[in-house]
């Protein structure tokens, strides 16, 4: 059975003066219909490159190497036309702070009427259906449509960028970090929006750091780390027991858990080393491990793990 | 206000210099600002060595004596366009540089928005990011650009017609009427050169004050601002 998204050995480099920042190395994954895929990982792990790279929101100074397939069609090859029937139609984007994602000196009400009409809805029908959607979430068109976004509170600007990624009814949502400067009842409230989307039957594709919104949304995780993928499995999997070091050491970083930070920094993009990019932090490391870079080995419960120290089974 | 040296009604005169002085001030403005935002936008959006070329060019002209510029071009204008025509495009022509500086440097940080690249990604195409998106963080810069350029051209104008360069001398532009009134002056005729300079004083700040209403009651962000 093919997948709706598939990505495969997907790099992306951006080309700088201080040499090429390898942001994502060879990261494959994929996305059933109706199926939700949490990607985790630090800041600067490469986590919203991968977002980006899968809509091409790239900058021109870029190398994207590999493949994007969205339903069996490779996406790397699309013209801007192509690629534009694509974008909020098929694959929609829930951007990073949604307070700095709308146009700060248009009443939002004509952004939403955009959004709905850009998906090829006639303006009667965009209205219907944005009343039906915003309704949904607890908001009243009308109420919001007369607004700026600087006039309303942060889970409600949340909520609008949240209706205008599902407007389209597109085939899959990406959502980028949707709970950061949230509080703790807003990603409660978060948590359960992004439940309802995978419940309409849209696969969900959400970028976050925050472990504890992973845990509840459940699906399969990918953890990065230093560009790369280095474990993918089912997300109770993960929290049960992470196969690879630093999935482990991650958890007990949870103040519930132990508390403890992990020592030392992710290594710099620019230069990543010839080796696991982890053995210099890695409490288990061993010879190998700062000899080449481990492959993604399988480790029961159908996860796979960077790490040597699943080579051998 | 009396006569003037003919014996012309000098109220007639300067109501009527008004109105020629200020449709032509307001071409030329709408040129100027149309230059300038084509001349900006092309700057900032396209980048790179497009960028670098137009605005050296526009570098140069900046760099140019825009009065003497003016009169080179209603030199080689006049004889085609007539002395309104080339008035209107003498400033027209040499008032757009200040603006497309202006609007290449919003265009650039513009571009870095996350609410661009969020429209990019909701499927938005260039025209539709130019359109929705970029035009409107542009309109406050550009209509500040017309309202303050509108009385610079009055001004052009009056010193155009006052050189013998702009508007015939028997129409009663406002530069005209003060170009008479200038000779009038020797012989005690100090209201001949003094209302219609009035008239462009009240012109220029009749436009500043709607300017100010425009600022005030239509661009959102000032409605946000911290009170200190």
């Amino acid at each position: 059975m093919t997948e709706l998204l598939e990505v495969e050995e997907l790099s992306v480099g951006f080309r700088t003066r201080r040499g090429v920042v390898q942001a994502l190395s060879q990261a494959s994954v994929t996305v059933g219909r109706g199926r939700l895929l949490l990607v985790v990982g630090e800041s600067g792990s490469g986590t919203t490159v991968l977002a980006h790279a899968l809509l091409r929101l790239l900058p021109r100074n870029v190398n994207v190497s590999g493949s994007v397939r969205l339903g069996g069609q490779e996406l790397l090859d699309l013209s801007p036309a192509e690629l534009r029937r694509v974008r909020g139609r098929r694959m929609a984007l829930i951007p990073q702070s949604p307070a700095s994602s709308l146009n700060p000196v248009r009443r939002l009400g004509g952004q939403l009427l955009e959004a709905a009409q850009a998906r090829g809805l006639s303006e009667q029908q965009s209205r219907t259906r944005l009343r039906e959607l915003l309704g949904e979430l607890g908001l009243d068109l009308a109420f919001v449509s007369g607004r700026y976004v600087h006039q309303l509170s942060g889970g409600m600007q949340q909520r609008i960028v949240n209706a205008m990624a599902l407007v389209g009814e597109p085939e899959i949502v990406i959502a980028d970090e949707p709970t950061s400067g949230l509080d703790a009842e807003l990603v409660d409230t978060t948590a359960t929006q992004l439940r309802e989307i995978s419940a309409r039957g849209a696969a969900l594709l959400v970028i976050t750091h925050d472990l504890r919104l992973a845990e509840r949304l459940g699906g399969r995780l990918a953890l990065l780390y230093a560009s790369r993928i280095v474990e993918v499995g089912p997300t109770a999997a993960f929290f049960a027991a992470p196969a690879h070091p630093y999935g482990r050491e991650l958890l007990r970083a949870l103040p519930e858990r132990e508390g403890k930070s992990i020592p030392g920094m992710a290594p710099e993009l620019t230069a990543l080393p010839g080796h696991c990019a982890f053995a210099d932090r890695c409490p288990d490391r061993f010879d190998r491990c700062t000899e080449s870079v481990p492959d993604l080995y399988p480790v029961p419960d159908g996860v796979l793990a960077r790490c040597f120290a699943h080579a051998e089974r | 206000m009396g006569t003037d040296e003919v014996g012309r009604d000098l109220f007639a005169r300067v109501l009527h210099g008004i109105r020629i002085s200020l449709t032509i001030a307001v071409l030329a403005a709408m040129a100027a600002v149309a230059v300038g935002t084509l001349v900006g936008v092309l700057a900032g959006t396209l980048g790179g060595k497009v960028d670098a070329v137009v605005m050296r060019t526009t570098d140069v002209f900046a760099s140019q004596n825009h009065f003497l510029f003016g009169i080179l071009l209603l030199v080689l204008f006049r004889p085609a366009l007539g002395g309104a025509g080339a008035v209107m495009l003498a400033v027209g022509l040499t008032h757009w540089p200040s603006l497309a500086r202006i609007v290449r440097g919003e265009l650039m940080s513009l571009r870095e928005r996350p609410f661009i690249s969020a429209a990019v990604g909701g499927g938005a195409s260039r025209w539709r990011l130019a359109r929705r998106h970029y035009l409107p963080h542009l309109m406050p810069a550009v209509g500040l650009a017309f309202v303050l350029t509108v009385p610079h051209a009055v001004f052009h104008e009056s010193a155009y017609s006052f050189l013998g360069l702009g508007l015939p001398a028997h129409q009663a532009s406002l530069g005209n009427i003060r170009a008479d009134g200038q000779r009038s002056l020797l012989a005690g005729g100090w209201w001949i050169a003094l209302f219609p300079g009035l008239a462009i004083l009240v012109a220029a700040m009749a436009i500043g004050t709607l300017a100010e209403y425009w600022r005030e009651h239509l661009h959102p962000r000032w409605g946000s601002e911290l009170e200190l």
